[in-house]
């Protein structure tokens, strides 16, 4: 994946859409995914079938290389739905906007939602993912 | 659990709990699989100049956690009809032992469709929750 150019947390507001990320999954990255995660399903063991969460994590990782977000941001809650089961033969596309950016005293909250599509345009899973960022100040 | 049984399925039954053991090395790989390299996993001196206090795992790899325990319960069903919605309430540290949990709340059935809902849970060893939440799984129901 090409390296994004990348959007300070500031320039954010509710509407803003990134850049769509196009990716593939080939057999040796969701065989490493599964090491790590230590998934030893055996549906996914013919490499036909991947597990919905590395797809996340991949969209997951593509907004995470086109925001900045000041140190000590959490990751505070997340939602995800699994709409179509995919395989090592797909091209994804990952497509990102911010649903809500809020501040409350010195917290702000960023709620980003994103969904993936593949090669057909089927939706292959949504998402909802929302950070506070802690004395965070529009200065810095 | 398969689903198969989906109409031996009921309300308050437990999932097949998950038990997981937190390395530094799982998180290493973890970063490296997903390309997330945020040094509070990964940089223990950086970490260890947070509040946290050390590295942390991803949270994505908790709910990986769950992910897999619905894919034990419920098959090919959890990938094209699951959902999550969990909250991140601490953090997993390396060395920790991370029990992940699963129970139906809800079972709803509706032309030929059935719903089930799970209340899931991943907890360190003392207890303190990591994620709480709830993960649904569609399917056609079976006679």
């Amino acid at each position: 994946m090409p390296e994004k150019q990348r959007i300070e947390y500031s320039q954010l507001e509710a509407g803003y859409e990134f850049s769509p990320s196009s990716y593939q999954l080939d057999s040796s990255i969701v065989t490493a995914y599964l090491k790590a995660v230590e998934d030893t399903s055996g549906l996914y063991q013919d490499n036909t079938l991947m597990p919905p969460m590395v797809i996340a994590a991949y969209a997951m990782a593509s907004l995470s290389e086109t925001i900045c977000l000041p140190s000590g941001t959490i990751h505070v809650s997340q939602e995800f739905e699994f709409i179509g089961a995919a395989s090592t033969r797909d091209t994804f596309i990952s497509y990102a906007r911010v649903i809500r950016k809020q501040s409350r005293g010195k917290f702000h909250l960023l709620i980003v939602n994103f969904n993936v599509i593949n090669q057909n345009q089927k939706t292959v899973l949504a998402g909802k993912t929302s950070f506070i960022l802690p004395e965070y100040s529009e200065d810095t | 659990m398969g689903l198969g049984q989906l109409t031996e399925l009921s309300d308050g039954m437990n999932l097949l709990e998950l038990r997981k053991l937190i390395t530094q090395e799982n998180i290493n790989l973890y970063a490296e699989a997903s390309r997330d390299f945020n040094p509070i996993h990964i940089d223990g001196d950086f970490a260890r100049q947070t509040p946290l206090g050390g590295t942390i795992a991803h949270g994505m790899l908790i709910l990986a956690y769950i992910s897999e325990m619905m894919t034990v319960a419920f098959g090919q069903n959890w990938l094209t009809g699951g959902k999550l919605n969990v909250r991140f309430k601490n953090p997993a540290r390396p060395g920790d032992t991370i029990t992940v949990s699963g129970r139906i709340s809800k079972i709803e059935s509706n032309e030929g469709q059935t719903l089930i809902r799970c209340d899931v849970l991943c907890e360190n060893q003392s207890g303190d929750s990591v994620i709480t939440g709830e993960a649904s799984v569609r399917a056609e129901k079976r006679a």
